[in-house]
Parts: C-alpha cells; sequence; structure tokens
C-alpha cells in the first residue's frame, strides 16, 4: 500500500548447457524482469558477450510469421476469445506439424483469391468511369477512333463549338460540365482545336471498346456484381474458418510465441564461452522460491544470488501493490505515469477520491442507475484487461453517484421526498426549484475545502517524497520548500479568515488584537512570510509560483459548477419535455395531444441522454484532471519502468 | 429623459437585469477565452498523440489546463445570481 512492490536485484550464473533448463524455468515461473545484457565494458563484465538465440528460434520464428499472416486476414485477438479449453503443449505440437500448415495453404488460398477478384473489380469500375461521359452519345464507340483523314476530339467545354471547317459534332449539355464530340477533317485540326480550346476545352480518352458505351457499362457493372458475389462466397468460407479454427489458431499462436521468447532470451544475456549471466529483478517474497526451483532444474549447477540495489542509478521495474479494491485505480495511474520504485504510489487514495469527486459533481440518483446499468451492460463487450479495469472504476464512480444523488435528493433533475442533506443544488427553473433556490455559497464553501484539504495532503506527501529521493543539502531544503507551501496557504487562509468571518469556515474575527492588529493576522502574516522564505531558499523562481495557491484552490470549484450546470440541464429538459409539452395536453386529450405527447416523452429521453453522456464526461475529466493537474503536481513525478517479468499468462494452453 | 420618472422597482429590475447580463459575460467571455486556449493545444496534442500513443495522458491533461478560466467564469457567474 502506497509503496509499490519490494524488488531484489538478482543474479543467475550458470554453464552455458544449463541455459535452456534455466530459461524454461523462468518463463514458467513469470516472476523473472530481465534486464538486458549491453556489451559496453560495465565493470565487472569485460569480456562478456551478447548470446546467441536458441538453434530453436529460426524455425519458430517462421512459423510464428506465416500464422499471424493468417491471424492477422482473420483479425483474430486473444482478447475477444474465452477459451473451452486448454490444450497441452505436446499435442498443439503435433496440431502444428500435422493441421496448422493445412489450414494456413487453404487460408492463404482463399486470401490470394479474394485480393484477385478485388483487384478485377477494380479494374472494371476503372472502365466504367471511363466509359461513363459517353453513354448519352448516340453513336457506337468503334466508329469514335481509326481514321486517317478525320480528327476526332472528345471532352468537356464550357459552351457549345461549332468551328469554320466542315464539321459534324454532339453536344451533350449538362448541369455544371458541357460534352462534346467533334469531328473534323484531319487538315482542320489546329483550327479545331483553337475553337476548342476557347470554350476551355478538356479532353477525355476515347475507350477501346466496341459497341454502344450504354450496353459496355451495363455489361462491365454486370460482371462486377458476379465477382462481388465470389468475394461474398469466398468470406463466408473465411468466416466459417475463423470461426472453426480461431481457438485453434491463437493456441498456436501463444505457444509459438512462448517458443519464440525463449528462443531469443539468450540475446538478453551475458555469455562466456562456456558460461551464461542474467541479471533481472524478482518481487522479494518470491525470491526464494525461484532460486530453489532454479537449482532444482540445474541439479545444482547453477548460482543464484541477490545483489545491492542502487537506488539512485538502478531502474527498479515498478509493480503495483495495492489491496484489490484499489486495483482499478491503476488504470488512471498508468494513463499519467508509473510511479518510480522510490516515489509514494498515490494509486490508493487515487482510486477513493476520483468517485467521491464524480459523485459529488455528478449526483443524481437517476443518473447513477442509468450509469450502473450501462456499466453492467458493457461488461460482456469489454473484454481486456484495462477495459474491464475501466469499468469497474465507472461502477465504483456511479455507486458514488447514487449515494451522492441521495445527498442531494435528486432524481433526474427532480426533487426526492426528502430535502437536501448537503448543501441544495435545486435551481428554481419553470417553478420546480422547490426551497430557497441553491445553496451556492455552502457549496462552492465546501468545495473550497476540499481543495485546500486535498491540496495540504499532496504537499505532505510531496515533504515524505523528497525526504526520502533527495540527498545532502538539497533534501532539507526540498522538504522545507513543500513546508513552505502548506505555510503560505494556511497564512493566507488566516489572514482571510481574521479579517472577515465566513460561514462554515473558521472564524478569527473575535482574537484579541495587538497594537490594534488581530492575533490572527499576525500569525497568518507570520506564516505567509516563512513559507515565501523556505520557497525562495529551494528555489528562488517559484515565487512566480504563488498565485497558483489561489488558482488550485479555486479550480476545486469546478466541483460545484460542472455539478451545477449537469443540474441546470436536466432541470431545462425536465421543464420544456413535461411543464411545457406534456403538462399543457394533459389537460384536454387530443389525438394531435398524444401526438404532441409523444414528441414530449422523445425530448425528454433525448435530453437526459444527452446530459448522460455530459455527465460522464464532465465529471470523468474534471475529477481525474483534479487529481492530474492539482494534486499530483504537489509531489508525483512518476516515470517508473514497468515490471514485465519473462514469461506470459497462458490463456489457451498449458504445460 | 427629463421627464423620466424612476421607481425603486425600476431599478431593483434594471440591477437584477445587470447582474444577469454581467453573469452571461462573464461565462461567455471565459468560454471564449478557454476555446481558444484549447485550441492550439488541442490540435497540437491530437498531433503529438498521432506520433506516440504512449503520451495521451498527459497531452490530455495539459489540453483540459485552460478549463480552469472557464471554471472561474462560471464560479463569478453563480456568485453575482444567487
Amino acid at each position: 500500500m502506497l509503496k509499490p512492490r519490494p524488488m531484489c536485484r538478482v543474479l543467475i550464473a550458470a554453464p552455458k548447457e544449463q541455459m535452456e533448463p534455466v530459461i524454461q524455468e523462468l518463463y514458467r515461473r513469470h516472476l523473472f524482469h530481465i534486464e538486458d545484457f549491453v556489451e559496453q565494458g560495465r565493470e565487472g563484465y569485460e569480456g562478456f558477450k551478447i548470446g546467441m538465440p536458441l538453434p530453436r528460434a529460426n524455425d519458430a520464428s517462421k512459423e510464428l510469421l506465416e500464422l499471424r499472416s493468417v491471424t492477422n486476414s482473420f483479425m483474430l485477438k486473444s482478447e475477444d476469445i474465452d477459451p473451452t479449453q486448454k490444450r497441452s503443449s505436446p499435442e498443439l505440437e503435433k496440431i502444428i506439424e500435422r493441421d496448422l500448415p493445412l489450414i494456413e495453404k487453404e487460408a492463404t488460398e482463399l486470401l490470394g483469391n479474394r485480393s484477385k477478384l478485388e483487384t478485377q473489380i477494380k479494374e472494371y469500375e476503372q472502365k466504367i468511369e471511363g466509359l461513363i461521359p459517353f453513354t448519352a452519345v448516340s453513336v457506337p464507340l468503334e466508329l469514335l477512333r481509326g481514321y486517317s483523314t478525320l480528327t476526332v476530339f472528345a471532352g468537356y467545354v464550357s459552351r457549345n463549338v461549332t468551328p469554320a471547317c466542315p464539321f459534324d459534332s454532339e453536344y451533350i449539355p449538362s448541369k455544371g460540365r458541357n460534352f462534346i464530340v467533334l469531328i473534323v477533317p484531319a487538315t482542320a485540326g489546329a483550327e479545331a482545336e483553337k475553337a476548342l480550346n476557347d470554350a476551355e476545352f478538356q479532353p477525355v480518352e476515347i475507350p477501346e471498346e466496341d459497341g454502344y458505351a450504354k450496353s459496355r457499362t451495363g455489361y462491365y457493372a454486370g460482371n462486377i456484381a458476379t465477382l462481388q458475389d465470389q468475394i461474398k462466397e469466398i468470406n463466408a468460407k473465411l468466416d466459417d474458418q475463423k470461426k472453426q479454427h480461431a481457438e485453434l489458431l491463437l493456441a498456436c499462436d501463444e505457444l509459438l510465441t512462448a517458443e519464440v521468447e525463449r528462443a531469443e532470451a539468450p540475446l538478453r544475456f551475458a555469455t562466456t564461452d562456456l558460461a551464461f549471466v542474467a541479471e533481472g529483478w524478482v518481487p522479494e517474497t518470491e525470491v526464494e522460491e525461484l532460486s530453489r526451483s532454479i537449482m532444482q532444474v540445474t541439479a545444482g549447477k547453477a548460482y543464484v544470488t541477490e545483489l545491492e540495489i542502487d537506488l539512485e542509478h538502478d531502474k527498479v521495474p515498478v509493480e503495483y501493490n495495492n489491496p484489490s479494491f484499489a486495483k482499478p485505480g491503476e488504470v488512471l495511474m498508468d494513463v499519467y505515469s508509473r510511479p518510480k520504485y522510490t516515489e509514494i504510489d498515490p494509486t490508493l487514495m487515487v482510486s477513493i477520491v476520483f468517485p467521491i469527486f464524480f459523485g459529488i459533481i455528478l449526483g443524481d440518483l437517476g443518473y447513477g442507475i442509468i450509469l450502473l446499468a450501462m456499466v453492467l451492460g458493457l461488461r460482456k463487450f469489454l473484454k481486456g484487461e484495462e477495459g474491464r479495469l475501466l469499468l469497474i472504476t465507472l461502477r465504483n464512480a456511479s455507486i458514488a453517484t447514487i449515494i451522492f444523488g441521495i445527498l442531494y435528493s435528486e432524481f433526474l433533475g427532480f426533487p426526492l421526498w426528502w430535502s437536501s442533506i448537503m448543501p441544495n443544488r435545486h435551481l428554481s427553473i419553470g417553478g420546480h426549484g422547490g426551497g430557497h433556490g441553491p445553496a451556492i455559497p455552502e457549496l462552492m464553501i465546501m468545495a473550497i475545502w476540499i481543495g485546500i484539504l486535498h491540496i495540504t495532503l499532496g504537499r505532505i506527501l510531496g515533504m515524505v517524497n523528497h525526504s526520502r529521493q533527495d540527498h545532502g543539502a538539497h533534501r532539507m531544503k526540498a522538504v522545507l520548500a513543500n513546508l513552505g507551501w502548506i505555510l503560505v496557504m494556511w497564512g493566507i487562509l488566516t489572514l482571510i479568515w481574521s479579517g472577515f468571518a465566513i460561514p462554515y469556515m473558521i472564524d478569527l474575527t473575535g482574537m484579541p488584537a495587538v497594537m490594534g492588529v488581530s492575533i490572527g493576522a499576525i500569525a497568518g502574516a507570520v506564516m505567509l512570510v516563512i513559507g515565501v522564505v523556505f520557497i525562495a531558499r529551494d528555489s528562488f523562481l517559484e515565487i512566480v509560483e504563488l498565485p497558483t495557491i489561489i488558482s488550485h484552490v479555486l479550480s476545486y470549484a469546478r466541483l460545484v459548477a460542472v455539478g451545477l450546470s449537469s443540474v441546470a440541464i436536466a432541470m431545462v429538459t425536465n421543464y420544456i419535455a413535461i411543464g411545457i409539452i406534456i403538462e399543457p395536453q394533459l389537460e384536454h386529450l387530443t389525438v394531435i395531444g398524444v401526438v404532441i405527447i409523444i414528441a414530449g416523452v422523445v425530448v425528454f429521453l433525448l435530453g437526459h441522454a444527452m446530459n448522460t453522456a455530459l455527465g460522464i464526461l464532465g465529471g470523468g475529466l474534471h475529477s481525474i484532471r483534479l487529481h492530474y493537474v492539482e494534486f499530483f503536481t504537489k509531489f508525483y513525478k512518476g516515470g517508473g519502468d514497468k515490471y514485465e517479468p519473462f514469461g506470459m499468462k497462458k490463456k489457451f494452453t498449458e504445460d | 429623459m427629463a421627464d423620466a420618472v424612476m421607481t425603486v422597482e425600476m431599478i431593483q429590475a434594471s440591477q437584477a437585469g445587470m447582474k444577469a447580463l454581467g453573469a452571461g459575460i462573464a461565462v461567455g467571455l471565459t468560454g471564449i477565452g478557454t476555446g481558444i486556449a484549447e485550441m492550439g493545444i488541442g490540435s497540437a496534442a491530437v498531433g503529438a498523440t498521432a506520433e506516440n500513443k504512449d503520451i495521451f495522458g498527459l497531452v490530455l491533461l495539459l489540453t483540459v489546463i485552460p478549463e480552469t478560466i472557464v471554471i472561474f467564469g462560471l464560479v463569478v457567474g453563480l456568485l453575482l445570481l444567487f
């Protein structure tokens, strides 16, 4: 919690003939995050070279490549398919040798045929395009070419052309572009061309076809239709194949991928002529187990040891270490950046506070229920790991929305039976407001309190982070600078409180005065000055950032503002749909009235659908933004590497 | 205008109207400001994401930063009205 999973740096050394069993074991355990060996003459690694792939690597990658070309053209993804059975490796290896080439051959043939047909369709389409201008011409196409004494012009012109020489022409005016076919004696070609050019002539090539253009177009269109039918047939066959073999193909893919990864692992190890060394990271709790199993598979011929970690220079891979309810928050963290190994991991705070902010913003029983239903419905369609976690985050947010909806007493903008337990958000739109309208000052003060506390928490975490990560003189300065920011913020607050009595805030106006100035104000001023000094000692330029204290705290007002705007949209929708459209019709029900009522219901549904979408977008984006911009900038840097252990989660296969 | 008579009700009504106008201007102008600010960031963000998908989170963050402006406008508007 609040810290990534503790890691150990592990070194494995063994003779080369033990390489394969060690790789097999590491792959099976799925725990060892390999640190790639780089030939840079690192201390203690003189004379080591990058290893050679295992002999099987070449064949396996070739097979995988062929398989991938098929799975890609089938657009098969392992996330989309739930395995019905797990196949064992020996069984699959047999299939790969015996059946896979046949399946691949069949699929490639079908795909090849399909692309041939598609090219043919393209050719026909081009021919049709060339024929279209001539479809209105009343002469067969073969009569328009092949003369030695006549010249034939065909093309688009802006107006009809009548050259001075003897000629025959067919002029087809149409909207925008007029088509002309002009036949003149070859001797008068230049003259005719000049006349045509005056009419902005754009020549069109005469197609090499016999017969009337219209019938030729029809002929080609017919051909295209036949080809398309054939493509449909092939597609159906491909679909059949896909359905039939999907799971098998994915299982083969998984097996071959594993084989290739294993075979290429030596490329990441340091080797000599007779031995190899692999360095990597293993979670602290698993080190013993892993080293024991490695000793077992090598019959004691390997050397496994823990190395010391140099936190300043080593890039320790980061694996989250959160209680299961906070897992979905990791998605939100990864969107920003994974924490560094030495940093506080704020996932837990994000996964608690994000739904609460979402609830404060949306806070409506009706929308909460709609969102919850949507999430539960979408669970069937979203299969990937990330999608699943995101849905859980949304589910938590929708539950918070329901809870805050009850507290705000809101259902799709309507008030519920009880009056709002939180400050009231009902506006007086169309007389539906009820009571005294929204309690804006109370809501604002609530938002600002949330902001003050959230930012103070961020700064405290900043102090912890700096005290952990920094060294020497800078460490103290950095910690004090964070304290300085807290002091400045609370100093400003104390100054305000001792000047004005604000409801729901601390009232310091009654404090005794020394020389005409209240003690509260003096204390506030002192805090402010000390704070500024602390900040300036760390970095003088930071002083220009002081106004961000106010803007960041005020930024939390969005919790109220965005929420109120969604309440307003909901109430306006209700007022238009029910107050203006439906209610007047209900008084004297007529046939037209029923139609208008249905229209009102449509308006009601559309308005609330739009508001739900806006609510999810606004609630989600704004609450995550408050984390990313206002909260994280106080303490969080991120940039840690993901812990990616060697191996894979098996979905379709088993050992 | 010399013979125009201003009653207290008229003054109150015009005050309410002015407040509403002020609130509208506050939200409207800050909205425009946010829009202009996000225009440049947004287009750069889309370009950057096309180059490298991993920075989506960061550029989303950068894009929504000017949103604070319109929130301030909205806050001012709400305080004026209520």
